[in-house]
């Protein structure tokens, strides 16, 4: 990690250490769900517990980042994806105790979304060489030096984090379906199980409508913002910008959804595709709008 | 709708006319999603396959595009209006009295045993219901005393709020739009212009470059000291840059960009006299009519350097070797190769027209503003927060109803509720129980 600010090697070192650890621990966590998905019951509290001290090291991470950098760690992909990740886990760390842990075969199906989310940040650049995550510690350019930034920034990771909880429980809900349909439930076998762990459906069509509803404020609360900063900075709400508009597609896809559900008591598959659909859109403002398409969001 | 009682004639199905049946499609739900749905689909077009400025002048303003979102504010008028008054009635005139079987087969609902019923249970119960913030009351019904309670009451009002600020968003952006104005302009310290639009003439007092901690590598910011008056009277004066815009009188103006502005004098070989001199704006031209060539500034490098390919470059924003590239070309369309002019370095030029000696004086910074009239502004902004309160009310506002009634011959509360939020309400159930269980410990 180099760039344009000076580092300290041991700042240097702790980041570095404290993110390695983060990945690492989160890895445990997702292992530890999924164990307990398939019927091993002690696991869940176990993993549970380790996700807890994964987001805390994470947030040491993010915290000696921050102060590496001299500045709030939300610029470029690599501080982004990373915010998004903590956010996603204090999302669901917060459902979890909310709901009294009753639903850790939820965590089985979104630390694998987190984890992937960590290996775009870290693996898969080094695989694929045409993507450049760049985790150099640079500084903010003028246009990114304003009290907006950590709102508009903040309200997207978390609007970020609502829908990737959401498209975790509208794979359980498909999965969890798929076996109901073919009786693969009743059968005395791995997939009896697995079926057993999964909530039932209308809980999961709850959860996913809940999670959808937060990252729906959210993802609101995001494009006000920008839109209000980007009156400030350059003197226009909208710009039609790539971004701008895939941020509205999102939108208008869990939109959709939400009146569905919401006013015409929309429920089962169709929803659960409307949600996929809007997860999708999700990832493609994120990372389609990067590298495939060009915008004045270059810089995240 | 037919008339299925025994021993009554048989009633026509009620027609409905053709302006309510118009005005019902246009305030129709499915009309609503069929839109919004049509809006991603169209906007992922022009967004992803489209050139920027071409899906601008193509998509985003054309008659259908603007037409589809015409329809999608119809919608939404209709549909809010639509919506009021039952809203209202579901807000404030909620049922109170419940039958026991009515309460059974509520999604949710729990029989709650009680050890000691005394002589009036659902005033105890009640007493739990207000413990957990319900507002409650009993009433008399022909079948016994049912307990009401209920929460969040104002959630109902949630969809209707966030469609109004929809629709006040809409509105001041075309308010805004009507009734404002947008021009650009600018210059280097000195410079004065005059917006008619705006009635008012600015005054460039300073152009300076501000270069962040980590050096003169990174983008410096500009700010600008601009003096603003209208008739004579100075009406406004500040500084002007990214993020920081100036605003008086529902006009702004915000600084766009900045500009390296080269001084550049043009005088006689021979003679040394000079012929010209002016100021040249970065990717600007000069024409010297007189001598019949003009003078094209293609760029500038405040900290010049070469590349390994001989291609120029600027090492930072400092001001440590500044360099003008620059090109002579004539009204035939034949220009001569490009060069460079380092600062108070004179270079002779062979022109079509003869000799002339050019010299790079001195440079400055020049700013560029949008200036823009947007009286929509405070509307959009009520708007948006409308919205988010709105949008805060409809999913985190649950409006919650519990309906209760003892039966004595099992001593057990009947206890049904309804919410959007069916999880919440389990665990509202879940304390309820508990209170009650704690009461009576006590």
């Amino acid at each position: 990690m180099s760039g344009l600010i000076k580092v300290s090697p041991t700042g240097l070192l702790i980041e570095n250490t404290l993110f390695i650890l983060a990945c690492l621990i989160y890895l445990l966590a997702t292992i530890g769900y999924v164990i307990n998905l398939f019927g091993k019951k002690e696991w869940g509290s176990f993993a549970s517990s380790v996700l807890r001290v994964a987001f805390i090291v994470h947030t040491g991470f993010i915290a000696a980042r921050t102060i590496n950098v001299m500045r709030v760690p939300f610029v470029g992909h690599f501080e982004f994806g990373n915010l998004f990740i903590w956010a996603t886990v204090l999302v669901y760390i917060w459902t979890e105790w909310r709901l009294k842990d009753k639903y850790y075969a939820v965590g089985a199906f979104l630390t694998p979304v987190v984890v992937l989310y960590i290996a775009y940040l870290t693996v898969i650049p080094k695989i694929f060489t045409r993507i450049a995550v760049s985790s150099a510690h640079n500084p903010l350019p003028p246009v990114l030096q304003s009290f907006w930034l950590k709102i508009h920034v903040s309200s997207s990771v978390m609007g970020y984090a609502g829908f990737s909880l959401a498209f975790a429980a509208a794979v359980m809900w498909l999965l969890k379906n798929g076996m109901e349909e073919k009786g693969l439930s009743k059968n005395a076998s791995f997939s009896k199980t697995l079926a057993q762990a999964l909530p039932q459906l209308k809980i999961l069509e709850e959860y996913m409508y809940r999670a959808s509803a937060f990252g729906f404020l959210f993802q609101t609360v995001m494009i006000i913002t920008g839109a209000v900063w980007a009156d400030y900075a350059w003197s226009r709400y909208w710009g039609w910008d790539p971004k701008e508009m895939w941020s509205l597609i999102t939108w208008f896809v869990f939109a959709v959804y939400l009146h569905a559900r919401f006013t015409r008591g929309w429920t089962g598959k169709r929803t659960v595709v409307l949600v996929m659909v809007g997860w999708v859109a999700m990832m493609f403002t994120w990372l389609g709008v990067a590298w495939l398409l060009s915008g004045i969001h270059s810089f995240g | 709708m037919t008339n299925d009682t025994p021993g009554l004639p048989e009633q026509a199905p009620v027609q409905e006319s053709p302006v309510r049946q118009i005005l019902k499609f246009l305030s129709s739900m499915q009309l609503g999603i069929i839109l919004l749905l049509l809006l991603a689909v169209i906007s992922i077009y022009a967004a992803t396959w489209k050139e920027h400025q071409v899906a601008i002048s193509s998509v985003y303003s054309s008659w259908w595009f603007i037409g589809i979102m015409v329809f999608t504010a119809l919608n939404l008028l209709l549909c809010t209006v639509e919506r009021i008054r039952p809203t209202w009635r579901q807000a404030f005139n909620p049922r109170r009295v419940m039958k026991a079987e009515a309460i059974k087969r509520m999604p949710v609902n729990r029989s709650i045993k009680v050890k000691q019923a005394g002589t009036q249970p659902l005033e105890r119960l009640e007493q739990v219901f207000r413990a957990n913030r319900l507002k409650s009351s009993v009433s008399d019904s022909p079948d016994g005393q049912v307990l009401f309670g209920e929460s969040g009451r104002y959630g109902y009002f949630g969809s209707v709020v966030t469609h109004l600020s929809l629709l006040l968003i809409l509105l001041a952006a075309m308010f805004g739009g009507m009734t404002g104005f947008e021009t650009r302009d600018g210059g280097y310290a000195g410079t004065i212009f005059n917006v008619p639009q705006g009635n008012f003439q600015a005054v460039i007092n300073n152009v300076t470059l501000q270069y962040l901690p980590e050096g003169p590598q990174v983008r410096p910011r500009a700010i600008s000291d601009v003096t603003v008056s209208r008739n004579g009277n100075v009406i406004k004066q500040g500084k002007i840059s990214i993020n920081e815009p100036l605003r008086f009188g529902g006009i702004a103006l915000y600084h766009t960009t900045f500009l390296w502005v080269s001084e550049v004098t043009v005088s006689d070989p021979d003679s040394g006299t000079v012929l010209e001199q002016f100021k040249l704006y970065e990717r600007d031209r000069y024409y010297m009519h007189e001598m019949g060539f003009y003078i094209d500034s293609l760029a500038f490098f405040p900290d010049f350097s070469m590349t390994g390919m001989g291609q120029p470059i600027t090492r930072s924003y400092a001001t440590t070797r500044p360099v003008l590239a620059y090109q002579v070309g004539y009204p035939n369309g034949k220009t001569e190769q490009w060069a460079l002019l380092d600062l108070n370095e004179p270079q002779l030029v062979e022109t079509e027209n003869g000799p002339i000696v050019l010299t790079l004086n001195g440079f400055e910074n020049a700013a560029v503003f949008n200036i823009i009239k947007n009286l929509g502004r405070p509307y959009l902004f009520a708007g948006s927060l409308l919205m988010v309160i709105g949008l805060y009310m409809s999913f985190f506002l649950f409006p919650r109803r519990f309906w209760a009634v003892f039966d004595s011959k099992s001593s057990s509360f009947l206890v049904g509720g309804r919410s959007r939020n069916k999880l919440g309400l389990e665990s509202v159930f879940d304390r309820i129980e508990e209170e009650i269980s704690k009461r009576e410990e006590e």
